[in-house]
This record gives C-alpha cells, sequence and structure tokens, in this order.
C-alpha cells in the first residue's frame, strides 16, 4: 500500500465519522483536531483505519503522529514491519 | 414551590406515523402497521409480529455526524425532543433551568447484539464510542448537546412503567423548584432477538397463534389475546410550572393533578390488583379528585391474559365502570419504556380533540360491560383522564391528567 492510498483511506474514515467534510480535499498536513474532530472522533477514525488494515496499533503510538500525512507514515511503516 | 405543573409540548414517532398530526390522524383512524418484524437482529429462527418504525425524517437542524453516531433509539429520541422543544419554544428559556429524565434501561439491545455480533472474532477493532453508547445514559449526552440542556439529565429504569415514571420524575423535578422545565422521554426499547425469545419463554409476549395474520395479533382485553405484541416508539412530554409557562404564555395541553405509585413487593411480571387499586387511589387523593370525576382511563392494556384481567379488576374496584376505555396499544403495540410516555401523548391529544381513538381487535371484550371504545372513534371532551402503565417486578404507576381552564 502507498503513502497516498493510506491518506485516501484516512480521508475516507475522516469522512464516515464527520459527513461534513464531505466535500473537503485532504491534504498531508491537516490535522483531525483542526478539521473538528474531538478526542473521541480521532479515537474513532484511528480504529477504522486499523480495522481496514487488518493492523493494530497501540493507543500511544497513535498519540505521536501530529498530522494525517504522519498518521499515514505510522500506518505505512507498522504496515511494512508486518 | 410552583403549584402545578402542566404539559406544554409533545414529540412522538410510533410505526403509524412521526408527530403529532400523523400520529393523531392514525390513531383516530384505528391504522396499525403490525408484521413479522425484519430489522437486523429482531429474529433468529422466530417470526415475532410487531410494529417497526419504518423511516424517521430528521430536521436539518440534526447534524450528520450526529445522526451518523446515533443509535436507533438515540435517533427517534433526537426527533420527538426537537417536535415538543419547537412547540414549547423552549429556546426562550434559559438553559440551566431545563432538565431532561429518559425513562427506560438496558433500551439498546439489539443495537448492541448487532455490534457483539460483528466484532465477536475481532474485539481488537470495536470502535471506541463502545464505551460510550452501551450505556442508555448515552440518550442523555446527546440530547443534552444537541438542545443545549444545562440543568439536569439522567435515566430512571421501571420496566414498563418507565415512561409513566420519567414523566413522574420529570414533575418532581418542577415542584421541587430544581429546574422551570423538564422533558420526559420515554425511550424507544430496542428489543433484540434475545428479549423477544426471553419474553415470550416468560410467557408475556403474545404467540404464533396470528403467524399468518399478524394484523389480527394485538388484542388487548378480548378473549383471544395471549400476550403482547412489540411496536416501537418514543415519547417527549415538556413538564414545567404553571408559573414557567404563563411566563411565555403558552396554553398547556393539561394539568398534571397528581400521581400514584405502588409497589407489589414481587420479583415477577404478575400483576397485582392490589397493587394496581393502591396506585390508582394514591393518585387520584393526591389530585384531590373523586373517583367518579374520571371520565377517561388509557389503561395499561398489553394484551397480557393476566394483565389485562388484572387491571379490569382493579378498574371495577376503584368504581371506574362509567369512564370511556380504550388501549392504545392495539394500535401501536406495547412501546415498553416507552409505553406510558406515549400513551401519555395519546391521552393529550384525545383531550384536545374531544375524540376518542378507536381500539382494534376487540372483537369480545373480556368485560363486555365497561365504557369501551371499540372500532370507531367516539366524540368525548376528556375532563379528568386516568393513564395507567405498570411494570415487571411489581410496578404499579396512575397519573391524573386535567382539561386546562
Amino acid at each position: 500500500m502507498t503513502r497516498m492510498e493510506l491518506l485516501d483511506l484516512i480521508a475516507q474514515h475522516t469522512r464516515e465519522v464527520l459527513p461534513d467534510l464531505e466535500a473537503h480535499h485532504f491534504i498531508a498536513s491537516d490535522r483531525l483536531v483542526d478539521l473538528g474532530a474531538n478526542s473521541v472522533d480521532r479515537a474513532e477514525i484511528t480504529m477504522l483505519v486499523q480495522e481496514s488494515l487488518g493492523l493494530s496499533v497501540s493507543r500511544v503510538e497513535l498519540f505521536g503522529p501530529k498530522n494525517i500525512g504522519e498518521l499515514a507514515d505510522l500506518f505505512l511503516q507498522k504496515l511494512n514491519a508486518v | 414551590m410552583p403549584s402545578k405543573s402542566v404539559v406544554t409540548g409533545m414529540g412522538v414517532i410510533a410505526a403509524i406515523g412521526q408527530g403529532k398530526a400523523a400520529f393523531a390522524t392514525a390513531l383516530f383512524s384505528g391504522k396499525t402497521a403490525f408484521t413479522v418484524m425484519q430489522r437486523p437482529g429482531r429474529q433468529r429462527k422466530s417470526a415475532y409480529i410487531g410494529a417497526e418504525i419504518r423511516e424517521i425524517v430528521f430536521s436539518s437542524n440534526i447534524a450528520k455526524r450526529t445522526l451518523h453516531a446515533a443509535s436507533l433509539s438515540t435517533q427517534a429520541a433526537l426527533v420527538v425532543l426537537e417536535e415538543a422543544w419547537m412547540e414549547a419554544r423552549l429556546s426562550e428559556v434559559d438553559p440551566s433551568r431545563i432538565g431532561l429524565i429518559v425513562g427506560g434501561s438496558n433500551i439498546q439491545q439489539r443495537e448492541l447484539e448487532q455490534i457483539h455480533e460483528s466484532y465477536r472474532n475481532r474485539s481488537e477493532f470495536l470502535r471506541p464510542t463502545y464505551a460510550l453508547s452501551f450505556m442508555d445514559s448515552d440518550l442523555c449526552g446527546f440530547c443534552t448537546a444537541q438542545f443545549g440542556i444545562r440543568g439536569l439529565a439522567y435515566t430512571v429504569g421501571g420496566a414498563s412503567a418507565s415512561g409513566q415514571l420519567a414523566i413522574i420524575q420529570a414533575a418532581q423535578a418542577v415542584v421541587t423548584n430544581q429546574v422551570d422545565v423538564c422533558i420526559a422521554l420515554g425511550a424507544l426499547m430496542d428489543l433484540s432477538h434475545w428479549e423477544c425469545r426471553g419474553l415470550r419463554a416468560v410467557g408475556a409476549m403474545g404467540s404464533d397463534r396470528y403467524a399468518n395474520e399478524p394484523e389480527l395479533a394485538c388484542r388487548p382485553f378480548d378473549r383471544n389475546h395471549d400476550g403482547f405484541i412489540f411496536g416501537e416508539s418514543c415519547g417527549a412530554v415538556v413538564i414545567e410550572s404553571l408559573e414557567s409557562s404563563q411566563r411565555r404564555g403558552i396554553k398547556p395541553y393539561a394539568t398534571l393533578c397528581g400521581w400514584g405509585m405502588a409497589m407489589d413487593g414481587n420479583r415477577n411480571p404478575d400483576p397485582s390488583l392490589e397493587g394496581e387499586t393502591q396506585a390508582i387511589q394514591n393518585a387520584v387523593e393526591v389530585s384531590g379528585w373523586s373517583l367518579a370525576q374520571v371520565d377517561y382511563v388509557n389503561p395499561h392494556g398489553t394484551g397480557s391474559i393476566a394483565g389485562d384481567e388484572a387491571e379490569l379488576k382493579a378498574l371495577r374496584a376503584c368504581g371506574l365502570t362509567n369512564a370511556y376505555l380504550n388501549a392504545t396499544k392495539s394500535l401501536i403495540g406495547h412501546g415498553l419504556s416507552a409505553a406510558g410516555t406515549v400513551e401519555v401523548i395519546a391521552t393529550l391529544l384525545q383531550m384536545q380533540a374531544a375524540r376518542l381513538h378507536p381500539t382494534s381487535n376487540l372483537e369480545k371484550p373480556i368485560d363486555p360491560t365497561l365504557n369501551w371504545v371499540r372500532d370507531k372513534p367516539v366524540d368525548h371532551a376528556i375532563e379528568n383522564a386516568l393513564t395507567l402503565s405498570m411494570g415487571f417486578g411489581g410496578i404499579n404507576t396512575a397519573l391524573c391528567w386535567q382539561q386546562p381552564n
């Protein structure tokens, strides 16, 4: 899976939790919190991504990324380590 | 201390209609919507009959993200609360003086069962929001967030009496001046196939006798009744002090003159003549009424053999033989946690319309001497109405409602 595909997956699940972002054009520097995602929304979005990937990442590691680009990088790194 | 509590707004949804206008039209026309239930998670090697809400129409005030996260019970709560809120013009009231009581416990069983089934073999991916949604009080969270309620909000459980208990609790919050306005919400009980199985096994839910004629299965007080038939519903009733309603110049639907509650001291589903009689007498006494003043009774009337018989005996024991009587559950089914609230709404809509709705399938009443509204509506201006709700565990409740002057 490429970084771009991961970004698309994150965007897809973000739109699922926050339907008002339907028309938003996601870029790597987008921060979920700036897009209106509260802590529960962020937990929900990252879990949906994990579920789609069949990959479990600890909550502690998910605190690290500062934007969705870094989040995609984290997932990419985890996928490549499998 | 406020003198009396009144109802200034109502919202309702049931399988026969969404909103008071559609609901009342359906009630007076005797419309029903019983079929073999279709909602995912309701059946397992079964064909339980019930009345399910086909579609919920939401206003644009409720955000898509809210609806995405909301369970069926929450969605129903949001639409009935909005209807009641708008009618009572609660945006004109200080939010810190508004409360919400949600009637019902363990109301989202089907939703939870669906989640358990879905994540049975991959629990590591369970949605984080499950931590919120598994609790009934999640409805309080959704509703207070949507409407900005800042006074109080919590749930009360009393099995099938929950809806009336919520009204009692809301009225208590108003008369003790904790808030000026308190909304009672009878939550939509979302049964899974497990609860249907249990209710059937314990002998409370009706049998397969009418499997091929679902429209005949729900028949409270008829000789061929053999248990209740489930029906999804949800209702909200705005309770406030008369003074509070007058400040906004709102004409109330009715005055809540008093209420009574009595326990049977019995864990079982069995009804009790003594307990029901006591609840009625308590309510009427607190209201300062005489029993002879009651001209309409909205009974619990589920269709259970023992329950229907005990209730009619209680009405006889109280001398309520002249009051008009019909059975709202014959048209909408038994909403369990929602029933008490939705049936109060049915009562107040009949009071407003000066008309009583028919009772479906009441072909041979188990007591034909009572003053039944049978297959046709009856024109009657209700003055003093009594509404009854009973719950498993020996819970008996009665409320007294008066036409406002």
